[in-house]
C-alpha cells in the first residue's frame, strides 16, 4: 500500500516526510494491531463467523510488514520490492472482494425475502463495475517510466473502483430495505467503506500522475486512514455492545374490529 | 487527468453516504419506538380501484384519447402516492419486527421475522411497480399490473396484526383505512 515511500527521501525533518518516526509507526503500527485482531477474532470464535475478513487480516498484516522490511532494506532492489508489491496486491484485492461477498451473505442470510433478489443485483454490479474498472484502466496514460510502478497504481485504481461501487451498493441495499446490520458486520463494512472510498481517491490521483513531487503526502493519508480503519474494526469486533433494553414500540390502538376481520380472512 | 477528478468526486461521495448511512443507522435505533407516529394508515379500497384494469378500459372506451391520457395519468400519480405510502410503512414495518426479533420470546420473533420477510417482498415489489408506473405516465397506453403491491400490502397487514396481538392483546397497528 504505501510502497512509493520507500523511495522518496526528503530533505527536510518533518514528521510528514518518509522515514520519519511517524511514517514508521503508521505503516508498522495498524499491521500489529491488525494481528493482535486476529488472535482476538480467533480466540472469541469470531473466525468461524468471519473467515474471509479473518484472512484478510492475517495477509494484509504479513504483506506489509514484509513490504516494510523490504523497503527499509539496503539489500533489496526496488524492481524485487514492486514485484512483491504487485503479487501482493493482486491476492489483497481477490480477498477484499471476497470479504465483500461474504458481508453481503452476512447481510442476506436472514432474509429470504430479498436473498435472490440482492445476489442477482450484486453480481450484475459487480461485472459492471468490473467492465468499466478495466476499460478505464486500459485507457489510463501511465504515470512513471517502468510499467511494474504504473502498472501497479493502475491496478489499485481497479480494485478500489470495483471494491468501492460494490461497498456503496452494499449500504444503500441495506439502507432501502432497512435490512439490519448487525454490530460486527456493521464495523467491518463501515472500516472497508471508509478505506475503500479514500483509497479510491488517492490512487486515482497516483494513477494519474497528479501531485507528483507532494506524493507523500498521498502516502501519510492513506497510512492514516488505514490506522483509522483498524481501529473502527477493534472498535466494533472487541468492544461489548452496551445491552440497552430495546423496547418494542407500542401500537397504536383503533380499528381493531376491521383487523380482527382481515386476520380471520387471511386465515381462511 | 479529468478522469482522475472524476473519481475523486465519486469516492467522496461514496465517503460522505457511507457516514451518512451510518449516522442514519444509529439515529434509526434510537427512534425505533415512535412507530405509531410514523406509520400512515392507507385506504386499499381506493387503490384496488386505482389498479383495476376494468376501470381504465371503460374510461378509455369512453373518453376522447387526449382526455383518457391526462385522465390516466393522474390516476397513475394517484397510484405512486399509494405505492410510496405503502413503501413507507413496510420500512417501518421491517424496523418493528426486528425490535420485536430481539424481544427473545420465540412466538413473537416467528410473527416478527414473518411480518419483517413480507415487508421486505412489498418494499421491493413496490419498487418495481414505482418504475412501471412512471414508464406508464410516458406510455399511457401501456398495461399496469400494481396488484401484486395490493396483496403483498394485505398480507403485510394480516402479520403486523398478528404480531400486534402476539405482543399486545389489547392493541394493534393500524395500516388501512376501510
Amino acid at each position: 500500500m504505501p510502497a512509493v515511500l520507500g523511495i522518496i527521501v526528503h530533505d527536510e525533518s518533518t514528521m510528514l516526510q518518509a522515514h520519519s518516526l511517524l511514517w514508521h509507526y503508521l505503516w508498522v503500527g495498524p499491521h500489529i494491531l491488525q494481528l493482535l485482531l486476529a488472535v482476538f477474532m480467533w480466540r472469541r470464535g469470531m473466525g468461524r463467523l468471519f473467515p474471509v475478513f479473518l484472512s484478510y487480516l492475517i495477509f494484509e498484516a504479513v504483506e506489509e510488514l514484509t513490504l516494510y522490511g523490504l523497503d527499509v532494506s539496503p539489500s533489496v532492489s526496488g524492481e524485487t520490492f514492486w514485484r512483491f508489491f504487485c503479487f501482493g496486491l493482486i491476492v489483497e484485492g481477490l480477498i477484499k472482494l471476497g470479504v465483500i461477498g461474504e458481508l453481503f451473505f452476512c447481510l442476506l442470510r436472514p432474509w429470504s425475502a430479498v436473498a435472490k433478489v440482492g445476489s442477482r443485483l450484486i453480481s450484475g454490479i459487480g461485472a459492471i463495475l468490473v467492465l468499466s474498472a478495466s476499460l478505464a484502466a486500459a485507457f489510463m496514460v501511465p504515470d512513471n517510466n517502468h510499467w511494474l510502478i504504473s502498472g501497479s497504481h493502475i491496478l489499485q485504481q481497479t480494485f478500489y473502483i470495483v471494491e468501492c461501487g460494490l461497498l456503496m451498493f452494499l449500504f444503500c441495499f441495506a439502507a432501502y430495505f432497512r435490512l439490519p446490520f448487525g454490530r460486527q458486520v456493521f464495523g467491518i463494512a463501515l472500516g472497508i467503506g471508509i478505506l475503500s472510498s479514500e483509497h479510491l481517491a488517492s490512487w486515482a490521483m497516483t494513477a494519474s500522475g497528479a501531485l507528483l513531487d507532494k506524493r507523500y503526502l498521498l502516502d501519510f493519508l492513506n497510512l492514516a486512514t488505514y490506522h483509522v480503519c483498524v481501529l473502527v474494526w477493534f472498535y466494533y469486533l472487541l468492544v461489548p455492545h452496551k445491552n440497552s433494553v430495546r423496547d418494542v414500540a407500542p401500537l397504536p390502538e383503533h380499528s381493531l374490529e376491521l383487523w380482527n376481520r382481515e386476520l380471520e380472512r387471511l386465515l381462511q | 487527468m479529468n478522469f482522475a477528478v472524476i473519481l475523486v468526486v465519486a469516492a467522496v461521495i461514496s465517503l460522505v453516504v457511507i457516514l451518512r448511512l451510518a449516522v442514519s443507522r444509529s439515529l434509526q435505533i434510537r427512534n425505533s419506538a415512535h412507530l405509531d407516529t410514523k406509520i400512515r394508515p392507507m385506504d386499499v379500497n381506493a387503490f384496488r380501484n386505482l389498479v383495476n384494469p376494468a376501470e381504465d378500459e371503460y374510461l378509455r372506451r369512453r373518453l376522447p384519447s387526449r382526455d383518457f391520457r391526462r385522465v390516466r395519468r393522474a390516476r397513475l400519480r394517484a397510484m405512486a402516492a399509494y405505492v410510496q405510502i405503502a413503501a413507507e410503512n413496510a420500512a417501518l414495518l421491517v424496523g418493528f419486527g426486528e425490535t420485536a426479533l430481539a424481544s427473545g420470546d420465540p412466538k413473537l420473533a416467528d410473527a416478527a421475522r414473518q411480518l419483517v420477510n413480507q415487508a421486505l417482498v412489498l418494499r421491493r415489489n413496490s419498487a418495481v411497480t414505482l418504475v412501471k408506473i412512471y414508464v406508464a405516465m410516458a406510455w399511457p397506453y401501456s398495461g399496469l399490473a400494481a396488484v401484486r403491491v395490493i396483496e403483498r400490502y394485505e398480507q403485510m397487514s394480516g402479520s403486523a396484526m398478528l404480531l400486534g396481538r402476539l405482543q399486545e392483546p389489547g392493541a394493534a397497528v393500524r395500516l388501512s383505512r376501510t
